[in-house]
């Protein structure tokens, strides 16, 4: 098994994609660096516009802290896109170029090789926002500077910096999770679709339709709270001005839970399919 | 006829009826403000706006005659546009008269009533009321009216009898609570302001608390 994390580790970084996948987030980071600059003095302008009448303001909000929860906002659709293209890449290509067969003619457990894959998926995925919240750290706090992080969740609520800052890093935790999500059930479309293109377009179809879901009411408290689609803003509870930690951690169970399923499923249909 | 010439005399003698000047007890008061050349005072703010969620901020205040009020903190802080005026500066920046309305005794101190009402276009506010200790010679409480910023109420806390400045004021107002579906980099930040403002007025309080003072006054 150890062997076969280190292949599928070597294969994925040895590909070129998984550079241009990097690339293309930084890139994309940097870019909506630069708009929420622009347009984070609009937001601000907006959200304390009603204030301006009963108070004067001192010291300043367009800080790293308000950057980076920008960034969060923003980077949640994109991040889980470029992830399933190399994720799900990671099995497409190798039926593609009939490597999967060759793999499998050795002394191979079927179970165990797709099972080193779907390791390795959720390793990268780790790594990328990893990389993510270190890169907008870095960006935000040495262009920005740090400061108190204002934020309009049902209301407007002042985060002292420091306490901003951990709010920042659980909610890339809670991000981790949704990321890892994405990642695993691009791997099992990949599994049941073969072809790259249709997986593609499929995991797009997948994520667009968990991000509009997201925002429709389902009629019921238990299908708002733990339907698969729902539980993707889990980060954003951390900018609740008490944090619901309960909630967080029953979110996070469930969604440990429905990874393991979506893995399992995979596994199960890849170990019982010819490989043909 | 007597009576006739006696009730012309009164008309025509009667300061509180024609001459509406400035009272006696808020000249005393004012006098006594104005012997303060600078003052310095650690601050403590704590909000109570029901959609505003904002830890309890600090900051130092700083000020001297003549000069604007300035402020040093750490952090990003809301200051109240009215509760900082602890000697009611604005009210009397420009020529204006007063209305004695009452006076009521209140733990032994006669607290005076009284209306402030602006004399020239130039102030800022339309009317105020002031609870005036005339014993003490400070404001209690104050409730102005603005011209363009909504009606203020302050009350003021002393801690002792011979403070010139309060050592608590809390400070009620009224603010618009604005609607935003924020939806960043989306059309959703172009948005009319206007129709956003939905929830209509909430009243708001802030209370000040105030510690070390540092008060340099004429003659000290």
């Amino acid at each position: 098994m150890k062997r076969l994390l280190i292949t599928e580790c070597f294969k994925l970084f040895r590909q070129s994609k998984t550079y241009y996948a990097i690339a293309s987030i930084l890139i994309i980071e940097g870019i909506i660096l630069i708009s929420a600059y622009f347009e984070g003095t609009n937001i601000i302008n907006l959200l304390l516009d009603n204030l301006r009448k009963t108070f004067y303001f001192n010291g300043t909000l367009l800080n790293g802290n308000l950057l980076q929860y920008l960034v969060l906002n923003t980077l949640w659709f994109h991040l889980p896109l470029i992830i399933m293209i190399v994720v799900s890449g990671m099995l497409t290509a190798e039926y593609k170029d009939k490597t999967v067969q060759t793999v499998l003619l050795q002394p191979v457990r079927k179970w165990q090789w797709i099972l080193s894959k779907y390791i390795v998926a959720i390793g990268f995925t780790v790594v990328m926002v990893g990389l993510l919240f270190l890169t907008s750290y870095w960006l935000c706090r040495g262009f920005f500077g740090e400061g108190d992080l204002v934020v309009y969740l049902d209301g407007l609520s002042f985060f002292p910096a420091a306490e901003a800052a951990t709010r920042i890093q659980w909610s890339f935790l809670a991000g981790t999770i949704s990321m890892v999500f994405f990642a695993v059930s691009s791997l099992t479309l990949a599994v049941i679709l073969k072809d790259v293109t249709k997986t593609w377009i499929v995991s797009a179809l997948f994520l667009i339709v968990c991000n509009v879901l997201l925002k429709i009411d389902l009629g019921t408290d238990w299908l708002n709270q733990y339907a698969l689609f729902k539980l993707n803003d889990t980060w954003q509870y951390f900018f609740q001005y008490e944090i619901p930690f309960r909630i967080i951690l029953l979110n996070w169970i469930v969604s440990v839970f429905y990874i393991i399923i979506i893995a399992a499923v995979g596994i199960f249909i890849f170990h019982k399919r010819d490989i043909g | 006829m007597s009576k006739i010439f006696i009730c012309c005399w009164l008309l025509l003698f009667s300061p509180d009826i024609f001459s509406q000047g400035v009272d006696e007890d808020l000249i005393k008061m004012r006098q006594r403000l104005d012997s303060v050349l600078s003052f310095q005072v650690n601050l403590q703010l704590e909000t109570d706006i029901s959609f505003i969620n904002m830890p309890v901020k600090r900051a130092l205040m700083r000020w001297e005659k003549g000069k604007t009020v300035q402020f040093t903190t750490k952090d990003f802080i809301l200051l109240p546009k009215r509760g900082l005026d602890f000697s009611l500066r604005t009210l009397f920046e420009y020529p204006f008269v007063t209305l004695v309305r009452g006076v009521a005794t209140q733990n032994g101190q006669i607290i005076k009533e009284m209306n402030v009402i602006p004399a020239d276009r130039r102030a800022d506010f339309s009317i105020a009321t002031i609870w005036l200790n005339t014993s003490l010679r400070r404001v209690e409480a104050a409730e102005i009216s603005t011209q363009k910023d909504g009606t203020y109420f302050l009350q003021m806390h002393y801690r002792l009898a011979k403070d010139i400045f309060p050592d608590r004021v809390a400070v009620k107002f009224e603010i618009e609570k604005i609607k935003i579906p924020l939806n960043f980099m989306g059309k959703g930040t172009q948005v009319d302001k206007e129709k956003l403002k939905v929830d209509g007025m909430k009243s708001g309080k802030i209370f000040l608390n105030m510690s070390d003072y540092l008060i340099r006054m004429i003659g000290s």
